[in-house]
């Protein structure tokens, strides 16, 4: 099985066949298991039984979780949901059954230990303590961070419930740990608005030169202020002292086996997961360098049909194997969201209370 | 709440007599601007619609309405909602509005832009030649729970109502006058019913034309407009149907190829759109993928697909061998539908068993035209009050 290996260890030719196999038992599994997923399968790859190359494997849009309920295992065993953060209309919900939580819990602590080592570090949140309260309604953004506190110890959140940053808290927090190892959690966009772009504000750094700052959650609010990797890098440092930096890309139908971004700026697949471009309209698979939709492959999702999605991301294939950081596996670069289909016709969409 | 006039009147408005000159002037003048303008090139509704808007088709269009023994007087002030999106539709049942002597006020979407833009551009430059009529045709944009909207809507004699099911819904809440009338445009679903028989003998010319003329009806606003078809039937038996098949479709596909009108973003919808409608199915569909347009076939229409097929070069389709089977399928919902190759004889007697569902049939290449009957409502007559004079 993939998931006893390391994440960055395995060579194409090494990895390819045992993820292909792998994968086609997901299909069969999903497809005796999940009635819609096989009417998908019956009406799209009606000829499928089992792919010879990962490209051929059958994949589903991304948006279907939005849509439909979509699950492999009974009711009685589901374990928990999961919703995705989105802001906009409706949310996905990931239903998860207890052996694929584990599996996806399992699998981002050794990602995550790749990049932080063994040890849990002091962890400062860069979000505020209520984003993890409401259990019952759990956002991504909460289970981004109860998943990864895992990975550290004396948890100090930077933010209070009014966004404002919680000078106290993280003066205690580098005052007591600013000279050792510790890890700097948060989301891009908090991480940016509320954190680094607020020290800024105030005129105030702190000092914490051998933490890592992993971030994820997407671009767009920061390209949307003209804000890109190099500029936020450089602004963490400046503010902070820490020039480890790395953001990470997954999503919440495919939580676990994450993406992480090496010291070369380029998004690694680890073992358990792979990347496809494909070239919209004949969704053929595109070549490296060539822009396409990016497709996701894990070996993770078994309670819901995940493990093969289109998603709603550009992205272009950079390589495999063959990284100067010396990881193995693909690499890429994500290139933002394909733009919302605007509505031209009569069925437009209304957005509840608000004007059109 | 905003509350936004994008052409201030400069004069108070008066309700004119139905069909006066001026008024007919009036939309000469902005047929001319629109034909004229550099940037109509980009938008092909423009152009339609300033073809619309000529003197030499609005007077034979309104003609009918002119005679007989009734004395027809305008009906008040209308309130016009337009669609988010659906460019320059709202346009239509606003200018027959003003045509029947009303004083109007056209409700835009905050969304709206592209020809909209340009649309709204022309109407700002004829108010100075043309006040009273510019006063008569108030374009404006607000939020549906603001103030002077709920203000105007108490003292309307008639709102129209186009978009989705809920922004209708949305904009009832509003209470109108007990004697105002109301039209609402709600979501529709259109068809397009092809004889396989005629399609395997049409010559090239007949056969390319058709090709032209199915791709101006879905393609020019990537199947969004409510009278596109998202489903195609095809009546004939099962071999003749699978043939004309092969030999529509590659020579559609070829043609997008050249045009391509669908962007990425709407290629994404299509796939996503057929998968939701295969996984949310009561039958087993099949699905086709030819470079940019997917098929999707199924063994009868459902309800769900109404809602849920958001175009973007999707096609439904259905065999038929018998058009009698399609009576159950059938809802309000069902707007327009295209025909080709099929005998208008056999369709009118059909038709006549047809009692939910269908409001227009017409020639594959005329979904989009715009006609004074539309979803089975006469605008001229609803805009208008017959005066009865029996003396």
């Amino acid at each position: 099985m993939l998931v006893e290996r390391e994440p960055y260890c395995l060579e194409a030719a090494e990895k390819q066949p045992l993820l292909l196999a792998e994968l086609n038992g997901l299909t069969k599994h999903h497809q005796q298991h999940c009635q819609p997923y096989q009417q998908l399968l019956a009406a799209q790859w009606p000829a499928f039984v089992a792919a010879k190359q990962t490209e051929q494997l059958p994949y589903l849009a991304v948006r279907l979780f939005k849509q439909l309920k979509l699950q492999s295992v009974p009711d009685a065993d589901v374990f928990k949901v999961l919703y995705s953060s989105g802001t906009t209309g409706t949310q996905s919900r990931i239903v998860l059954d207890s052996a694929t939580a584990a599996m996806q819990s399992k699998i981002l602590v050794k990602i995550m230990q790749h990049w932080l080592g063994k040890a849990r570090l002091p962890m400062l949140i860069i979000d505020h303590p209520g984003v993890i309260k409401d259990r019952s309604n759990f956002s991504a953004r909460g289970a981004g961070i109860q998943g990864l506190s895992f990975m550290g110890r004396n948890h100090c959140y930077a933010l209070n419930d009014d966004m404002s940053i919680n000078f106290e808290a993280v003066e205690q927090f580098c005052q007591q740990f600013g000279d050792g190892p510790v890890f700097v959690f948060g989301f891009t966009f908090m991480v940016w608005q509320f954190f680094i772009q607020e020290l800024q504000r105030q005129n105030k750094t702190i000092l914490l030169p051998q933490a890592l700052l992993l971030h994820s959650g997407g671009w767009k609010k920061l390209q949307d202020q003209a804000v890109d990797n190099t500029t936020f890098k450089q602004q963490v440092l400046a503010q902070t002292g820490i020039s480890k930096v790395h953001n990470f890309y997954g999503m919440v139908e495919q939580v676990g086996a994450i993406f992480v971004e090496c010291e070369q700026g380029h998004l690694h697949c680890p073992s358990y997961a792979d990347v496809l471009v494909r070239k919209p309209g004949n969704w053929q698979t595109a070549a490296v360098g060539e822009e396409g939709v990016l497709q996701l492959l894990s070996t993770l999702p078994r309670s819901y049909p995940g493990h093969s999605l289109l998603s709603e991301d550009r992205a272009v294939l950079l390589g495999e194997d063959n990284c100067p950081c010396g990881r193995m596996g693909k690499y890429f670069h994500i290139l933002g969201r394909l733009p919302q289909a605007e509505a031209r016709g009569c069925s437009d969409t209304f957005s509840s209370g608000a004007a059109v | 709440m905003s509350w936004t006039i994008l052409n201030p009147a400069t004069t108070k408005a008066e309700l004119q007599q139905p069909f006066a000159e001026q008024d007919f002037a009036y939309c000469q003048a902005l047929s001319e601007a629109l034909l004229k303008a550099p940037q109509s090139r980009d938008f092909p509704d423009l152009i339609a619609l300033g073809f619309w808007l000529r003197q030499a088709n609005l007077k034979p269009l309104l003609a009918p309405y002119q005679q007989g023994q009734f004395i027809r007087q305008p009906l008040g002030l209308v309130f016009h909602s337009a669609p988010a999106n659906v460019d320059s539709l709202f346009v239509y049942s606003g200018i027959l509005s003003l045509l029947c002597g009303n004083k109007n006020v056209i409700r835009l979407s905050s969304r709206s832009g592209g020809s909209t833009t340009v649309l709204i551009e022309k109407i700002r430059g004829l108010a100075d030649v043309f006040p009273q009529q510019n006063a008569r045709f108030q374009l404006m944009q607000c939020d549906y729970n603001s103030a002077e909207l709920k203000a105007l809507i108490s003292t309307v004699d008639g709102r129209v109502l186009w978009g989705s099911d809920q922004a209708i819904q949305a904009q009832r809440q509003l209470l109108m006058p007990a004697h105002a009338r109301e039209l609402s445009f709600g979501h529709k679903f259109s068809l397009c019913l092809l004889g396989a028989e005629q399609v395997l003998a049409a010559d090239d010319t007949e056969f390319q034309q058709l090709v032209q003329l199915f791709y101006r009806d879905q393609l020019t606003f990537a199947q969004q407009g409510c009278s596109s078809a998202k489903a195609v039937i095809w009546v004939g038996d099962a071999k003749q149907v699978q043939q004309a098949q092969q030999k529509f479709w590659p020579a559609l596909t070829e043609l997008i190829q050249q045009k391509q009108p669908l962007n990425s973003s709407e290629q994404y919808q299509a796939l996503a759109t057929a998968q939701q409608l295969i996984m949310s199915s009561e039958q087993q569909l099949m699905l086709t993928q030819q470079q940019s347009i997917s098929r999707l076939a199924v063994s009868s229409l459902e309800p769900g697909f109404i809602q849920q097929h958001q175009g973007c070069g999707l096609f439904i389709e259905l065999q038929l061998e018998d058009l009698q089977q399609l009576n159950s399928m059938l809802t309000q919902a069902h707007q327009t539908l295209t025909v080709w190759g099929v005998d208008p004889s056999l369709l009118k007697s059909w038709l006549s068993t047809v009692y939910t569902g269908l409001d227009r049939v017409m020639p594959v290449g005329q979904a989009l035209s715009f006609s004074p009957d539309w979803d089975g409502v006469n605008l001229i007559e609803q805009f208008s009050r017959k005066v009865v004079f029996s003396l």
